[in-house]
């Protein structure tokens, strides 16, 4: 082998420099040397892993403290190693190493460098070794914290990192190494996929990986907590945040790809309940009803078992989503190639759900709640209502996505669902959450009386009725499942925005503040409680969106010839020519030109365009739209019949609404933000008292 | 605001049997709920999944049913014709394997957009019957390409070393 490799580099700078002699291979200096490094820091670093994992436990059971210190060492060691191999990868895209397979096959000459940095995660091995610098930068950015109070958990926790940590390896080296070598170098690359040349296809992966290895911190804490027998709820506490940043990065990861979606794919929709879509929606569900949840365990030790439950939950449908998008188990317009690391992450599934489930069977007793729900006009209770909810759309999402397999295990044969199934199941769901949305607020702990409860929404309940009323009659609104959806939402968004305005109102009474000075220390001094409530705007704003894209969206496929027009709602679309001009990185583009007037009146241009990348054929439909902040009007290319033709067909939406999905997905990540942003008080709170259980937290 | 009002544990009195059993019984019913839900959008909106052999081999059978088939597209026989100003047809052929390309299903999809990776090698998933000329009638929105998420292909010329 190390002859070969060592030659290798040679062959390819004769081939690239005799093809491409201004090809610019030699911006950087090309090391033979290091794709091998990059090769060697992953063994190490895997055999970082397995020592780590060793040494936790034998450190533990001899009781040294000198072996888990170094076990602690070793698994900060995986991050500057992997780094290094990460850096390696980047290497070689950026300056077309194509002896590497893995560059060969997502990297091409052409490719700006921007993109040849981001084709790491453009592959199979390149994302799972991106997936691994991930975990590692987690992994040691918890070995540096200190954890005051739950120092007897690290061990465990390192042991459970390392294993975690150790498997993605074992999948980098043996099964999918990027630094694997092609006995023919071809002269130039495959490339990145067009439609994977979109800012948010860029971000929106290291959105959810981050998400997910996020999630791994509290994960590894809640098994030590389980292994320890720790009837302590500390590690609640203290790995809330990591939750929240996980969390936070999943909901990212979600919306960008769904902007993509609609940006890229051209078929105006922004969701499709695809399995690979599904994959990363359920670890967030899961991640949802534990952030509630886990409200109930901090203030009244509460749904223990629940909570441990949920973030098992969570990891495990993080590894079933790798599982399903990476095995090719099930059909999915997004899936990788069918890839034999699919039984290895069903093992390591298995060996993480039994095993999680096996040690709370073991630890049943340490689970023993301190309080029980009194009523149901309660805030636990909401609570409660509000994680069977979840659950129920997650294993709604559950079902459908695993039908194909469950149908072939019970009848033989394999069936599918369609998006039908989702939206008959979850739409009722998430209506009833909405409600509960804006309703639980309203509740107190322990106890609300129903004639209190009663007076809070009377009168938001009432403006709502009048205002779906005039819309009703004066839009119209069709149906009665839109009216309905919209009623939900406004009443919810009555209330939410209620309870801003009572907890400025309170404050300019008592210390005499301007409303915005008792808006902004409201959000300062309460950042938890009302961060979660512009979490909560942010999903209702996004329900407008839903509703309105789902009832009301149109559309339209006609031919039309230079000069002739389309009608869509209130809009006329008017056909003025197409031309053919070239664009950077081999592009040939064809491009139209509409106008768009708005009733008669010219409003936009638009020039929805098709891309031809010329030497890989590959085309792309770009299209075009004018955004209002009440809908957009979204036009794409459906066939050009040529310059001398001078006509095309067109396809356009309306897609009433669809900027509020957006909008309401900024507030929604503000209000995470601000939710997960350290609260002085808070923690001052937590430091001094290490509170019992039931006391309240400042502002509730 | 709202938590001002609790403050005291001793307010938190032991449940009673009978508070304890409406928590059950009201878990039990939105569990049956959720349940019923499921059941019932389930029986109306499974479609069977099949290859292109498969259907040949039990074409009495599946004949006019909803089906979801996965296949590889043929890339000469893919063909866009507009029919009138606001009608157009998508045609290709799709196979199991190219190697052995016994079974061959005619697709037609109609008013719908030639998607960008309709192309020779993609794996086109679609919806809908095969009726009775014995071309595959596609839903409306029920061709979907493979997404390029991570594209790989397979190439046997390219062989890797370790």
């Amino acid at each position: 082998m190390g002859g070969a490799v060592r030659r290798l580099p040679t062959v390819n700078q004769e081939v690239i420099l005799r093809q491409f002699p201004e090809s610019g291979y030699w911006r950087l200096p090309l090391c033979p040397m290091i794709p091998d490094i990059g090769r060697l820091s992953l063994l190490i670093a895997f055999g970082a892993a397995v020592y780590a994992a060793i040494a936790s436990v034998v450190g533990v059971q001899q009781g040294r403290t000198a072996i888990v210190a170094s076990a602690r060492n070793a698994i900060m060691a995986i991050f500057p190693l992997i780094s290094i191999a990460a850096a390696a990868i980047i290497y070689a895209l950026v300056i077309g190493d194509f002896s590497l397979d893995y560059v060969a096959s997502v990297s091409s000459r052409g490719m700006p460098t921007y993109l040849k940095v981001t084709a790491l995660w453009g592959g199979q091995a390149g994302s799972i070794l991106f997936w691994n610098f991930l975990l590692a930068a987690f992994l040691f950015a918890a070995m540096l914290r200190k954890w005051k109070g739950e120092e007897h958990l690290i061990p465990l926790v390192i042991f459970v990192l390392a294993i975690t940590q150790g498997f993605f390896l074992l999948i980098t080296n043996f099964l999918e190494n990027p630094f694997n070598r092609l006995a023919m170098i071809p002269a130039d690359g495959q490339g990145l996929n067009p439609l994977l040349r979109h800012p948010g296809m860029i971000i929106h992966p290291p959105m959810l990986y981050l998400g997910f290895v996020s999630l791994t911190i509290p994960y590894a804490f809640a098994l030590a907590a389980l292994i320890k027998g720790d009837k302590d709820d500390g590690w609640i506490r203290i790995t809330r945040r990591w939750t929240l940043v996980g969390w936070l990065f999943l909901s990212l990861g979600l919306i960008l790809g769904g902007r993509w979606a609609y940006d890229v794919l051209g078929w105006g929709g922004y969701w499709a309940w695809d399995p690979v879509e599904n994959a990363s929606f359920m670890p967030w569900l899961a991640a949802t009803a534990f952030l509630h949840s886990v409200m109930i365990q901090e203030k009244r030790s509460m749904f223990r078992l629940w909570n441990m439950g949920l973030i098992i939950a969570t990891f495990c449908l993080m590894i079933y989503g790798t599982f399903i998008v990476r095995s090719g188990v099930i059909t999915s317009v997004h899936s990788f190639a069918q890839s034999p690391i699919g039984p290895f992450f069903f093992g390591f599934l298995a060996i993480v759900f039994i095993g999680s489930i096996l040690l709370i069977l073991m630890r049943l007793d340490q689970f023993k709640a301190e309080h029980q729900i009194s009523s149901f006009l309660s805030r636990e209770a909401a609570f409660l209502l509000n994680n069977y909810l979840i659950l129920g759309i997650l294993v709604a999402t559950f079902i459908g996505t695993t039908f194909p397999i469950l149908s072939e295990l019970v009848t033989g044969e394999k069936m599918n669902v369609g998006e039908t199934y989702y939206e008959k199941v979850n739409g009722p769901l998430f209506a009833a959450l909405l409600l509960l949305m804006g309703v639980a607020p309203m509740t107190m702990w322990f106890r609300t009386s129903a004639g209190r409860l009663q007076m809070s929404l009377r009168w938001p309940a009432l403006v709502t009725t009048i205002i779906i009323a005039i819309l009703y009659f004066a839009l119209p609104l069709q149906g009665w499942g839109s009216p309905l959806g919209l009623w939900i939402v406004t009443f919810s968004t009555i209330l939410t925005l209620l309870e801003f305005w009572k907890g400025t109102h309170a404050r300019m009474r008592s210390k005499g503040e301007t409303p915005w000075l008792a808006f902004s220390n409201l959000m300062a001094r309460n950042r938890r409680r009302y961060g979660g409530y512009w979490i909560h705007l942010g999903v209702l704003v996004m329900g407008f969106g839903v509703i309105g894209t789902e009832f009301y969206q149109q559309q339209t496929q006609v031919r039309l010839a230079s000069g002739e027009s389309l009608s869509l709602g209130r809009y006329t679309l008017t056909f003025n020519g197409m031309r053919e001009y070239a664009g950077a990185d081999d592009l040939v583009n064809t491009e139209a030109n509409l106008s768009l007037y708005e009733n008669g009146r010219l409003v936009d241009t638009l020039t929805p365009r098709n891309q031809i990348y010329t030497r890989t054929r590959q085309p792309m439909t770009i299209p075009d739209l004018r955004a209002t902040i009440g809908e957009d009007f979204y036009v794409l290319i459906v066939n050009w019949e040529g310059l001398s033709a001078n006509a095309a067909t067109f396809r356009a939406y309306l897609n009433p609404l669809v900027n509020w999905v957006w909008a309401g997905g900024i507030i929604f990540i503000i209000g995470t933000f601000i939710a997960a942003w350290p609260d002085p008080v808070d923690e001052k709170v937590k430091e001094a008292a290490k509170l019992p259980a039931l006391q309240p937290a400042i502002g509730d | 605001m709202a938590g001002t009002s609790w403050t005291a544990i001793e307010g938190d009195a032991p449940k009673s049997g009978s508070s304890k059993l409406k928590f059950i019984v009201g878990g039990v019913l939105i569990a049956a709920a959720i349940i019923f839900l499921i059941v019932n959008a389930a029986s109306g909106s499974t479609q069977l999944y099949v290859t292109v052999e498969e259907f040949y081999q039990q074409q009495n059978r599946l004949m006019g049913r909803d089906l979801r088939m996965g296949a590889l597209v043929v890339g000469d026989s893919i063909q866009y014709t507009q029919l009138d100003a606001t009608t157009s047809r998508l045609e290709f052929d799709v196979v199991d394997s190219y190697e052995n390309p016994q079974y061959t299903m005619h697709v037609v999809v109609m008013n719908e957009p030639k998607p960008d990776l309709l192309q020779h090698e993609a794996t086109a998933l679609i919806e809908g019957h095969v009726q009775a000329d014995g071309s595959f009638l596609v839903n409306p929105g029920g061709l979907l390409l493979k997404c390029p998420t991570r594209y790989e292909e397979a190439n046997p010329e390219r062989l890797s070393q370790q």
